[in-house]
């Protein structure tokens, strides 16, 4: 929990996680990595036991772009939000909802349900808003069950609203057009890298969150966008050796 | 306002229409309902190597030739980069990305072009291609309209790389079931059915459609017993049932070999 962390060590990790989000917004930058480097910050600075990133697909639901682990029972339940929850309330609403114990809440009975029988016991969402326009949101659970405070949360809205504005980052005069070209994108990129999963579990008979982990690390170990590794995997324009191998060995 | 609830039954019909007429239903109910002057749907292998389909009107058979005779032009990057291209006026000399191809399509009356990629992530089928009389971005209401015939028009074009033509009653069902290719399982078992049975994503995907509509079972189900190892697909097209063999954790690269002889079962 983020109560045990020092504050001067979180102070430090604070500072470090958006000084790598300024480094990598000014450069050619991968908007999934992106969010899944945000997810992972969320989880370290926020003291939340998982969190994940919805993104609306403009067709009038929410779509999974990113987790904090890849399970594929907790991806299951960020996405049965696009039917109920606090990510759609959220999203729908342009405003944070909080559900510090689903033990006593009753607006979303299915999703309840499952959260607690994947041993959830709290639920934050918080919007990813720009300009009036509303993106996704940015969904924080835990095991037990916590009424996150102001400040975790400002800091939560922070990490949202620098992913928003990764997302919506190139500005113009086409800023309509530029923001369906990347949700598109981005919703593209995510199941480009289902598709290499499914194939790196294949080839290496791993379940799904190892190739994952694979597909990320190698992003990392060779400077390359997590979404071209994914690409080169599928479009066999990679070297997939170095993927096969378990690692550290 | 748009109206959704008839856009839906148009595009479901058109769906369950099955084959080339369905994908020009699919573009006639763009026309229709979104609205746009004319719609084209193009499928393609490269930025050299398109198909034209089915094209509602001259105009947008015209707006689809000029960009493969350019090898230039808003389909063309739609379908290399995967992102929609969506121009509010052609003719607005601001927007400089294809000079050439602005100044031909200019004389076909088109203003505003909207191109979609036909694509579901590495599996990229080709483009839809709409244009309209007079400039203007899409509004939200549109663009959530154009979005849901790219679905139906993807959906549809998945055939062609099926090894069969599909009944279209069948075709249609998994469609009126909301979105089938949402669902994380559908994509990861295209990957692993692309490495079983050495096909390209597309085809994989294809296959797995096939597959769910020979057994009479939704899409996601099926994936869902590809992703936990239950059903393979061999590289002359069979599906096997195995019971799923634990994963390794010696990390074996090697081809598995878990289905016993005797214990497989042609689906399809």
């Amino acid at each position: 929990m983020s109560t045990a962390m020092s504050s001067q060590g979180r102070e430090k990790d604070l500072v470090a996680a958006f000084v790598r989000m300024a480094d990598t917004l000014i450069a050619d930058f991968d908007v999934i990595e992106l969010l899944h480097g945000l997810c992972d910050d969320c989880v370290t600075l926020l003291g939340v036991d998982a969190a994940g990133l919805l993104l609306t697909d403009q067709r009038g639901s929410l779509q999974v772009v990113s987790a904090s682990t890849e399970a594929a029972h907790l991806v299951e339940l960020f996405q049965l939000q696009a039917e109920q929850g606090p990510c759609l309330d959220c999203f729908a609403t342009t405003a944070p909802v909080h559900a510090g114990d689903l033990g006593t809440e009753s607006r979303w009975p299915l999703f309840t349900d499952r959260a607690r029988q994947e041993g959830y016991a709290a639920v934050h969402a918080l919007p990813m808003r720009l300009r009036g326009q509303t993106i996704g949101a940015l969904n924080l659970f835990h095991r037990r069950p916590t009424a996150m405070q102001e400040q975790e949360l400002r800091v939560g809205q922070a990490l949202a609203d620098v992913a928003t504005i990764a997302i919506l980052a190139e500005r113009s005069t086409r800023e309509r057009e530029l923001l369906t070209e990347q949700l598109q994108g981005a919703l593209n990129s995510r199941v480009i890298i289902e598709q290499a999963k499914g194939m790196l579990a294949e080839r290496a008979r791993i379940g799904m969150d190892e190739a994952f982990a694979r597909l990320r690390r190698h992003a990392r170990d060779t400077g390359t966008r997590l979404a071209d590794v994914a690409r080169g995997l599928t479009e066999a324009t990679l070297d997939a050796t170095p993927l096969l191998e378990p690692p550290g060995r | 306002m748009i109206d959704r609830g008839g856009l839906s039954q148009a595009l479901a019909t058109a769906v369950a229409v099955g084959g080339s007429a369905a994908a020009l239903a699919v573009c006639r109910a763009v026309v229709s309902w979104v609205p746009m002057t004319g719609a084209a749907i193009t499928l393609m292998s490269g930025p050299d190597g398109q198909e034209p389909v089915c094209a509602t009107d001259a105009g947008a058979a015209r707006i689809d030739e000029l960009q493969f005779d350019l090898g230039d032009g808003p389909c063309v990057e739609s379908f290399t980069t995967g992102r929609a291209v969506l121009v509010s006026d052609i003719t607005d000399g601001a927007d400089a990305r294809w000079p050439v191809f602005a100044a031909a399509a200019a004389a076909t009356g088109a203003r505003g072009m909207f191109v979609f990629p036909l694509s579901v992530g590495a599996a990229r089928l080709g483009v839809l291609d709409c244009y309209r009389d007079t400039p203007g971005s899409l509004d939200d209401d549109e663009l959530a309209a154009a979005l849901a015939a790219v679905d139906a028009a993807v959906w549809t074009l998945l055939e062609h790389g099926a090894a069969s033509t599909l009944d279209g009653d069948r075709a249609g069902s998994d469609w009126f079931n909301g979105s089938p290719l949402a669902r994380a399982e559908v994509h990861q078992a295209t990957g692993m059915l692309s490495v079983q049975a050495g096909l390209r994503p597309g085809a994989a995907l294809a296959r797995l459609r096939a597959g769910a509509f020979a057994t009479g079972r939704p899409i996601a189900e099926m994936a869902a017993d590809v992703v936990s190892r239950r059903l393979r697909l061999d590289s002359d097209g069979a599906w096997h049932s195995t019971t799923a063999p634990p994963m390794t954790s010696t990390y074996d690269t090697g081809r598995p070999g878990d289905e016993e002889p005797g214990d497989e079962e042609k689906r399809s």
